[in-house]
């Protein structure tokens, strides 16, 4: 039996070409009966992201293969057969395929190099294929192995180690500040545009309650509305630093909006509570100086992008060693596979 | 008596051991945060919040045994040598140290006290700790002739 895989992703073809290939959960089986009878594949897992779609399967015979596979995918997105070759790629040999779902699998594949969510999307394709019969012994020591590897690289390696946005470097400060951040109140000051996804990362880490406070009274309920916060109004901004956990700000404003002395004050009366302060505006909302009080906490935009930044370095650096524990798991993949499948494989072509 | 004495003696200074080790983590922790560094330390180490609880838990279970592990000493030497105050180095020392635990746990209570400076002198009271387990007893004669 061969492997075969086909495929596009980010790399290869835009979001308006990708949009087009994405299967529905609810089309898969149908998709693999197809698979069966038109392309003639003994074995098929569909894994279809917003970032790919490939399409990884064993096949009894090479020939013809991979030529029915680019029929297949030009029928179902509906696209000429001459527009899409260039934006597929398409692999029979077992390595190349078997490192591709391995590198995918450990995120080493993914647009924010070793992200997590790849590995979930990998277990759940082959969950999938595998509930509507479309897997065989092929293909569930592939993607077993796949989803191996992919915990095996997280695990061992720092490839998904640290933040790679401004918006999660902010949650991961909090945290090292509050611990649970169920407790925490949010303050959202301002309307731009990296504040709001600041308390889009805050209230998704589960941050106990959220505030926002904007010029507009408008833009005010239109966030509180989305992020189920409550508004508050401008003029409140004293009493709400009392309160307050953790300030972002986010305002485009001439000067600043939170002066050391206040914060002084705020300090006195807050009993020293600590606060965290996550400025974001440029020109800064915030007095520099204030960072230097006791228990308060402030980041700047670049403070936040210098820290982001390191742990893109720091993934960077995992590479090598995620590539090294790959190839050992593609070796073991292919020494099970030829063992595996020497036997299948001289009843299906005699001449190999 | 004797055991009472001892025992609540030892884990007081067990748990100002404790104390001063969250206080340490405490006054790292803060230090990477306030010089926005996220090294492998960062990572490992526990959130401020949790820190500050350990430090003032310890704190709070330390005093209550020294206060009990003191006053069975008061007691048990009243029995023994029918005055409860002898003036060993030692108990002066205690006396100190309960004074400037009370007073540390009084002001973190009542939040007059915060962060950095409570993990400083938690830092700063076990040192006290050490010298009257520890040092007392080789600088003068002591009834407490251990260590």
């Amino acid at each position: 039996m061969h492997i075969v895989l086909i495929g596009l992703n980010y790399r290869s073809a835009p979001l308006e070409f990708r949009e087009r290939f994405a299967f529905r959960r609810e089309d898969l089986p149908q998709a693999f009966s197809r698979l069966r009878e038109e392309v003639g594949l003994r074995e098929a897992a569909i894994l279809s992201t917003c970032n790919r779609v490939e399409i990884y399967a064993g096949a009894p015979a090479l020939d013809g293969t991979l030529e029915r596979l680019h029929r297949f995918l030009s029928r179902h997105a509906d696209i000429e057969l001459s527009g899409l070759s260039p934006r597929l790629y398409s692999y029979a040999e077992p390595q190349r395929v078997v490192r591709h779902l391995f590198s995918v699998a450990s995120g080493l594949d993914s647009m924010v190099l070793g992200e997590a969510e790849i590995l979930r999307q990998v277990k759940d394709a082959y969950e999938a294929a595998q509930a509507a019969g479309a897997t065989g012994k092929l293909l569930n020591g592939l993607f077993q192995r796949a989803l191996n590897t992919g915990k095996t690289v997280r695990s061992r390696t720092g490839i998904g180690r640290g933040c790679t946005s401004v918006g999660t470097v902010a949650v991961q400060l909090a945290e090292k500040i509050f611990g649970d951040l169920s407790r925490a109140v949010v303050l959202l000051i301002g309307a731009g545009k990296i504040g709001e996804l600041t308390l889009k990362r805050l209230a998704e880490r589960g941050a106990g309650e959220l505030r926002v406070m904007s010029r507009t009274l408008e833009r005010s309920a239109d966030l509180a509305a989305a992020y189920r916060a409550t508004p508050v109004p401008a003029a409140a901004l004293p009493a709400q630093l009392l309160e307050a956990d953790i300030a972002i700000t986010s305002a485009s404003a001439p000067v600043f909006l939170l002066r050391r002395e206040e914060l002084v004050l705020a300090m006195r009366q807050r009993h020293h509570r600590p606060l965290c302060i996550v400025d974001l505006g440029v020109p800064r909302n915030v007095e520099p100086s204030s960072g230097g009080l006791e228990n308060v906490y402030l980041f700047n935009v670049d403070d936040l992008q210098a820290l982001v930044h390191q742990c893109h370095h720091e993934r960077q650096r995992a590479l090598g060693e995620s590539e090294d524990i790959i190839n050992q798991k593609v070796d073991g993949f292919l020494s099970w596979w030829r063992e595996e499948f020497r036997m299948s494989n001289v009843e299906c072509s005699p001449s190999s | 008596m004797i055991t009472l004495h001892t025992w609540c003696s030892l884990l007081s200074y067990a748990a100002f051991l404790l104390a001063f080790i969250a206080g340490v983590l405490f006054l790292i922790q803060e230090r990477q945060l306030k010089r926005k560094t996220m090294g492998v330390l960062f990572r490992r180490l526990p959130s401020l919040e949790s820190l500050d609880r350990v430090n003032f838990l310890a704190i709070s279970a330390g005093f209550g045994l020294l206060t009990i592990g003191a006053t069975s000493g008061f007691v048990e030497s009243a029995l023994l040598r029918g005055r409860w105050w002898t003036g060993d180095p030692k108990e002066y020392l205690t006396v100190l140290l309960w004074a400037g635990y009370l007073a540390l746990w009084v002001l973190r209570q009542r939040a007059t006290l915060r962060g950095r400076r409570v993990a400083l002198l938690s830092v700063a009271g076990f040192s006290l700790v050490l010298f009257t387990f520890v040092g007392a007893g080789h600088l003068v004669p002591s009834l407490h002739p251990f260590i």
